[in-house]
């Protein structure tokens, strides 16, 4: 009896000793969080409130109160300035989609196919993080121009005569984006995939699978976390996307970066320029949360015979 | 009758030579063994029926139809991998599902199927439990059902009983034997643990490390008639002698220089003459070891004891020849009688007959 209250009470003391030292590792690992914590704080989460807050103002003069009003967006619901959202949602997402039809491949090819030099390949697929992203898009510029190597090269094995229009157009930004954003989609695809066991991919085909149904059924499924925040990764920056429209569409098409700078640079109406940004962040979050929807639902579809 | 038949397949990887010229049918119906240390090839033979990898040079059949090229999902060949190789992200059913999906089997079938294959493999409790919720044992019977629902011609066994402790490998062995008794499918079983090939085998091929295989046969062939001193120390352990043929008259003899000569039955198929080199393969179990003379052994030999393992079952001497020369001696623990106590350092005889002896060349 008295052994089994001693084995009692050396069980409670050990409980407590337990919890005593996770309490402590919880509350240490809060105080080294709390830097980024202030961080994100201070200069994120209250500009953020600050924003929402002037685009229900009018003006700034006299009492808040008074210049309380809903009319910034009521313009912005009349305007034409609503479709530049639904521009650059449909830019976002068709980059985020191309992006991702061609990193599938490459990512698929580097980590699941490649055997000798992966290393280098994979050092000369992130080569691109390493230059400034302007330098980058800039290049763009002389490759797309009217005399630069794509008019030029098509001139000369004579496919055309007279130079392609594609600089300042659409189709430039949209080509620029994806050149830029594309390691972006690459890099989760890779993680994702190299994570894969490659006997899982054998036993697929060992039990009847032919290479279509393997990728389908297998490999998608288990790089669907890689899909998901490749995607989001592409996605989320180029909905905001202001360098590669201004410098390459000639500044002609308008986007939400864009139309935030002509706002507040230009017109200088911090209180529509508010509502504007507010608008788009409700846009963006709802495309991100309907598409994170989407793709959850692929997944589960994939997880079984169902 | 639909045999593989494996025809001068020869495998490189990097130029490193894996498999070199190898030959051998494995029949219909069979649960063969192939036996051999790492790195003798026995994977890539495996890898090769399962078409995983393609040969460089040479064929292989399945009855008359070269399968040599065949892509891997037209093969009747189902394999249980190593490391099993279940899909994480399906459950126990979806995986055993797999292979039925994949060719539009209708539900109620593939339910029908799955359940029976479980039962088959005592899972039918887990059906619906994720692959993370099983042991290691589960897991491997997971493996089983899902490659034995679509009814294979031939079931590959890469190793699959490697990662289980040794009570739980001896349970599936039985239950190998059994599944396979019952299906009649081709087992082709990869292991190079020649305690697990013994076991279930019908018959079994030895590969060595050059990519060559040694010996076909039995697993009672190879155990007592190994054809090569390769074979008789991977296959159990023996005790290798180095000497010389002596034919007087109708008895044959083996002499060692320094031991002298023992009697041995000359294999007459061999054509050997008095004067070749050859060697002496005696298993540790087939020596009666005694501190006295005993009387109706065709051979014996003197030495002492150099040291003793105990094994529960059997214990193990070590003697220490006049020439210096160690053999291992194993004695199984019976004990029907008193028995005399042999001591470390005692002067022991032990004594062996001349039909219990394996002559080889090599």
């Amino acid at each position: 009896m008295a052994k089994r209250e001693c084995g009692v009470v050396r069980e409670m003391s050990d409980n407590k000793f337990k919890s005593s030292v996770l309490g402590a590792s919880e509350n240490k690992s809060f105080a080294m969080a709390l830097p980024a914590v202030l961080w994100q704080g201070i200069f994120l989460y209250v500009p953020v409130v600050f924003i929402i807050g002037i685009s229900f103002l009018k003006g700034l003069d006299g009492s808040v109160f008074k210049n309380i009003t809903l009319g910034n967006y009521d313009t912005l619901m009349n305007s034409s300035y609503f479709i530049t959202i639904y521009r650059s949602v449909v830019l976002a997402f068709s980059t985020a989609l191309m992006c991702l039809i061609l990193a599938y491949p490459t990512a698929y090819f580097l980590a699941i196919k490649v055997k000798k030099y992966k290393n280098l390949l994979f050092f000369l697929l992130i080569l691109p993080f390493w230059i400034n992203f302007l330098v980058k898009a800039y290049s763009w510029f002389f490759i797309l121009d009217h005399n630069g190597f794509v008019n030029s090269f098509l001139i000369k094995i004579g496919l055309i005569s007279t130079p392609f229009h594609i600089l300042n157009t659409p189709i430039a930004v949209y080509i620029v984006m994806v050149f830029c954003y594309l390691p972006f989609m690459i890099l989760p695809l890779y993680n994702s995939m190299a994570k894969i066991d490659k006997f899982l991919l054998e036993a697929s085909s060992d039990l009847g699978a032919t290479a279509g149904q393997t990728l389908w059924h297998i490999t998608i499924p288990l790089s669907m976390a890689g899909i998901t925040s490749g995607f989001f990764l592409v996605l989320i920056p180029s909905f905001g996307e202001f360098v590669i429209p201004t410098l390459l569409g000639g500044g002609k098409t308008m986007y939400v970066g864009s139309m935030i700078s002509y706002f507040f640079l230009e017109t200088k109406n911090v209180f529509l320029g508010s509502a504007f940004t507010c608008l788009s962040g409700l846009a963006l979050i709802f495309v991100a949360l309907s598409i994170y929807f989407v793709f959850n639902k692929i997944g589960k579809k994939n997880m079984g015979v169902k | 009758m639909r045999e593989i038949k494996i025809k001068n397949v020869k495998k490189t990887f990097n130029g490193e030579v894996i498999l070199d010229n190898v030959n051998l049918t494995i029949p219909n119906g069979a649960f063969f063994a192939l036996l051999g240390p790492s790195g003798s090839g026995k994977t890539t033979l495996l890898r090769l029926i399962a078409g995983f990898e393609t040969v460089d040079s040479g064929s292989i059949f399945f009855g008359d139809k070269d399968i040599t090229y065949l892509p891997i999902h037209k093969r009747r060949v189902n394999t249980v991998f190593q490391n099993y190789a279940l899909f994480p992200h399906f459950n126990v059913f979806d995986n055993v599902a797999y292979s039925l999906k994949i060719k539009k089997v209708p539900k109620d079938i593939i339910e029908q199927k799955v359940v029976s294959v479980l039962k088959k493999v005592h899972l039918e409790k887990h059906i619906y439990k994720s692959i993370s919720q099983l042991s290691g044992g589960q897991q491997q019977r997971v493996a089983l059902a899902r490659a034995i629902i679509n009814e294979p011609d031939v079931l590959l066994l890469d190793e699959p009983l490697a990662a289980l402790d040794l009570k739980l490998r001896e349970e599936m062995l039985v239950e190998l034997i059994d599944l396979q008794s019952s299906l009649k499918t081709t087992f082709v079983y990869v292991t190079h643990d020649q305690f697990e090939a013994l076991t279930v085998a019908d018959r079994m091929a030895i590969m060595n490390g050059d990519g060559e295989i040694e010996q076909v046969g039995t697993p009672k062939e190879i155990y007592e008639f190994p054809g090569s001193s390769f074979v008789a120390k991977f296959v159990g352990s023996t005790n290798i002698f180095k000497g010389v043929l002596k034919i007087e008259g109708d008895k044959s003899y083996f002499e060692v220089g320094d031991l002298g000569k023992f009697e041995i039955n000359l294999p007459k198929n061999k054509g050997w003459e008095s004067g070749r080199n050859i060697l002496m393969s005696i298993r540790p179990e087939k020596f009666e070891i005694c501190k006295t003379e005993l009387q109706g052994f065709s051979n014996c030999l003197e030495g002492n004891v150099a040291s003793i393992v105990y094994h529960g079952r059997s214990t193990q001497y070590n003697v220490r020849l006049n020439n210096g020369f160690r053999v291992s001696v194993f004695e199984q623990n019976e004990e029907h009688f008193p028995q005399e106590v042999i001591d470390y350092e005692d002067k022991v005889y032990i004594y062996w007959q001349k039909e219990n002896v394996v002559l080889l060349e090599k």
